[in-house]
């Protein structure tokens, strides 16, 4: 274990993520909100007239919805003005779709991937990956024998020219509509890139899927788009990462994720969200699982100023099921508000969320979720466990969840803890020679390991870093 | 989001029924100052999920339900050897400076919309004094309301090193037609090592709807025991609470609801660490037949300086029926790292194993089903110091049984 957290220190996590480019673009909208911002976005991308429509119609919706103020114990947003951000950068890229090889991008951008460490991954383990550089995707590929197979990655605004029928009926309509709430709609007015992934049936991918968003802009907005169609019995495993350097203005990050797992078909999304810590973090990310279908939702949230992220399943056919893994970091001046939100709208569901929660300098983190049970959804089974770490008094760790139980042969069974680091593991662990950073770093590796043996080894190793890096006080 | 002031209250309705009780300035002050503050106040909050709020307080239509010159009720007090049981009118008349400074001290007038249409229309309650040292066994207050509306002001004050056993029960005594509103506010005063157990229960007919707060104030190595009984009324919103305010100070929160037909429960149990090696638990019990629902919320709430402390949370409801309704959530909300704190909640239906046991055994299904759901209430039970307050629990629990 030693040599490993040695190996571990010796890492530069901080300046992989802290870095910032020159900011270089080759058309910025203007900043704030109108509907000639949308006009201009969508002829940028020369999107279908549907897809414009839509964009003003969730335009409208975000003008009429008022912006969450008083949930109990909800993140400030009042810094948050849209008025004040970038909604859309494309970066000088020449190839709109973006390009399938590292080299071709100009130096900047490959250098900031390359300091992510992404092309190395897609090298060691994964199946295909694709990079978003501020608004647009700028690297995309995919390995032939997946191709081949009639499996589809790539980014949403090639989607929309490609695959328009599939995207046209799945784009937020029947998932995340844009009236779900107030950044939904946001979303849905100004979104650009993101990811598109169509498995056809009864085919199984079996490495990671990866993309990875950065934002480097100052001031900008980032609200990449993630459709995910999973035909029936077939499996991916889609993994986001995300990042953005700190500037002393806020930046927002407003995705979508929309998931469709048909029957018998099984899809786990994972994410680590490492933010900058004046990143407004408001996602909307929600899955619809059809009859035998599985549902995993594994993430990681460290980063960001506040987040407020529910994902979401909804359990629709008979026998589907969900998994929910979740770990929130709360360091100094964060508020990470996150959990997850279940409908059993089907007999003989079940679903698990598993949250854990550290805080730490002043830190905030709670669990908001929601169990929701429909009548006649019989046999239906779920459990909820939370945990929290807190390190120091001035830290808040908050557990909210909601349960709404409407038939009666069900099993639902609630659980959370409370509680600050054990003093007697510290000194169980000191009095073997370690020094007492070391014993703690230690217990909270062994806390979170319920998510990372989950994740494939880079993502699980980044995330302990990222924790290590969190303990030792060193991200500003 | 306040509600309209109902017609039938004005400031000449206060001023009668104070008047009539002759009571001291202060106390009409207080009421007119609840009374002008309505225009003002919300309901009490309730939970709201994605598209729904878990019970609707705005729609009952107090217009018809309050009726502030037409109280009755019959109210029988049991007291111990050593303290005073009172009705609200002989304390002030007695124990007038006790009243001064504990009236509305624990729970403020004015936290919601109908505390203070409570505090300024009540006619009628019970004072229930023990003096420093005093062991008050077995203090009962049973109450029958007897007009469309009643407001009632409960205060314990439970001196140092004093302890009360109390039952408090609301039912209903000759009959009035109609829709009804009964609502009582309960303040307890603890002085530094005196114990309160208030168990209540409340029977009222089902065109009821009722609204109670008890709230108390523990001091230094006090202890606030409180049982909750919920078998009656059309809608209740019940808010038990405690305030461990005092290092070492302890509570209990025990709660046990059974409903049937169209009956709403909205119970909430919470509970504030505020002082150091505080010590809470929270149990909650409840059983849901017909369409009946219930709504559940327990907070725990770990204050900043609130050093070493342990805070417990459960709560399990037991639905017989598939037309019934749970919803709860049990909160923590923590802000010191020295705790240890959970909660847990279940919902579900009679154990099929236990069942099958059981008819294996030649009971038939319906025994069995009755004596599992009358079983599902003893950990609740158990708590109840005052014997008559369980039997009537009891009771009423097998009464509702098929």
């Amino acid at each position: 274990m030693s040599s490993e957290q040695n190996h571990l220190k010796e890492t530069d996590t901080e300046d992989r993520f802290d870095f910032k480019k020159e900011e270089k673009s080759a058309f910025a909208a203007e900043k704030g909100l109108t509907e000639e911002t949308i006009h201009a976005i969508s002829e940028d991308k020369d999107e279908p007239e549907w897809m414009l429509e839509r964009r003003l119609r969730a335009l409208e919706q975000f003008q009429e919805m008022p912006m969450p103020t008083d949930w109990p114990g909800q993140p400030d947003l009042s810094e948050v003005d849209v008025d004040e951000i970038v909604p859309y950068i494309r970066p000088d890229v020449d190839v709109r779709a973006g390009v399938d090889d590292w080299t071709e991008l100009p130096d900047e951008i490959k250098d900031t991937f390359d300091k992510l460490g992404i092309p190395e991954a897609e090298k060691n383990a994964l199946s295909g990956v694709g990079a978003q550089y501020e608004s647009e995707v700028v690297y995309q590929n995919m390995q032939e024998r997946w191709e081949e197979k009639g499996v589809i990655f790539c980014n949403m605004d090639e989607a929309v020219q490609e695959h328009e029928e599939l995207v046209r009926e799945h784009f937020m309509t029947k998932c995340v509509p844009p009236s779900d709430n107030k950044f939904a709609a946001l979303h849905g007015a100004i979104w650009s890139g993101g990811s598109f992934v169509y498995i056809p049936e009864n085919t199984t991918v079996d490495m990671p899927v990866q993309a990875y968003f950065r934002m480097n802009s100052e001031g900008m907005g980032q609200f990449e788009h993630t459709l995910i169609i999973a035909e029936e019995n077939s499996e991916v495993h889609y993994i986001e990462g995300c990042s953005a350097p700190k500037y002393s203005k806020f930046n927002l990050h407003c995705g979508g994720v929309e998931v469709f797992v048909d029957e018998d078909a099984h899809v786990q999304y994972s994410t680590v969200q490492n933010w900058s810590k004046n990143t407004y973090n408001l996602n909307t990310k929600r899955a619809i699982a059809e009859k035998g279908g599985r549902m995993e939702w594994i993430s990681g949230s460290m980063g960001s100023k506040a987040t407020m992220l529910y994902p979401s399943t909804i359990l629709k056919g008979r026998g589907a099921s969900d998994n929910h893994i979740t770990i929130a970091f709360a360091g100094e001046g964060q508020n990470i508000d996150t959990g997850a939100k279940v409908y059993h709208n089907a007999p003989d569901t079940k679903s698990t969320i598993e949250s854990k929660s550290i805080s730490k300098d002043g830190g905030r983190t709670n669990y908001r979720g929601l169990v929701h049970i429909a009548d006649g959804a019989e046999n239906s089974s779920t459990a909820v466990e939370c945990d929290a770490l807190m390190f120091d008094n001035e830290s808040t760790s908050d557990t909210m969840p909601y349960m709404e139980i409407n038939e009666s042969k069900v099993d639902v069974a609630h659980e959370a803890t409370v509680g600050k680091i054990g003093d007697e593991d510290v000194f169980y662990l000191q009095s073997r020679g370690l020094d007492d950073d070391d014993a703690k770093q230690m217990i909270v590796s062994g806390f979170i390991e319920p998510i990372t043996e989950e994740l494939p080894i880079e993502y699980a190793v980044e995330l302990n870093r990222l924790v290590e890096l969190e303990m030792e006080g060193s991200l500003g | 989001m306040s509600t309209q002031l109902p017609a039938s209250i004005s400031e000449e309705t206060v001023r009668t029924i104070s008047e009539e009780r002759d009571e001291p300035d202060w106390l009409l002050r207080t009421r007119l100052e609840a009374l002008s503050a309505l225009d003002e106040l919300d309901m009490p909050s309730v939970i709201e999920t994605p598209g729904r709020r878990w019970t609707n307080l705005e729609g009952l239509d107090y217009e018809s339900i309050v009726d502030p010159l037409d109280q009755r009720d019959e109210t029988e007090r049991v007291s111990a050897e050593g303290a005073k049981v009172l009705d609200f009118e002989t304390a002030l008349e007695e124990h007038p400076e006790l009243l001064e400074e504990h009236f509305g001290s624990v729970t403020d007038p004015q936290t919601n919309y109908l505390t203070a249409l409570s505090t300024a229309l009540f006619t009628t309650g019970t004072v229930i004094y023990v003096p420093e040292g005093v062991d008050a066994e077995d203090v009962k207050v049973r109450a029958e309301m007897n007009s469309t509306s009643l407001f009632s002001h409960t205060l314990v004050v439970a001196e140092d090193n004093a302890s009360a056993t109390i039952l408090e029960r609301i039912s209903n005594g000759s009959a009035v037609d109609g829709d009804r509103y009964f609502s009582n506010l309960v303040e307890v005063v603890t002085g530094e090592n005196a114990y309160v157990q208030y168990g209540s229960l409340q029977d009222l007919d089902e065109d009821v709807y009722d609204f109670t707060l008890k709230r108390g104030d523990a001091d230094r190595y006090a202890t606030i025991d409180w049982i909750e009984g919920n078998i009656g009324s059309r809608l209740t919103r019940s808010d038990i609470e405690t305030e461990l305010n005092g290092d070492s100070s302890e509570t209990k929160i025990v709660g046990a609801f059974f409903g049937h037909d169209d009956q709403h429960f909205d119970i909430n149990a919470r509970v504030w660490h505020n002082g150091e090696h505080t010590t809470a638990d929270l149990v909650t019990r409840g059983v849901l037949d017909d369409e009946a629902r219930s709504v559940y919320e327990g907070v725990q709430d770990v204050g900043r300086d609130a050093w070493d402390t342990s805070s417990y949370q459960r709560e399990n409801t037991l639905m017989l029926s598939d037309d019934s309704e749970a919803d709860a959530s049990p909160k923590l909300i923590i802000h010191n790292h020295d705790t240890e704190a959970s909660h847990s909640a279940t919902v579900g239906q009679v154990d099929a194993e236990d069942l099958f046991y059981m008819t294996s055994r030649a009971i038939s299904e319906n025994t069995a089903r009755n004596m599992l759901v009358e079983g599902f209430f003893v950990p609740v039970l158990e708590e109840v110091e005052v014997d008559e307050l369980r039997e009537d629990i009891d009771d009423l629990i097998v009464a509702r049984l098929d």
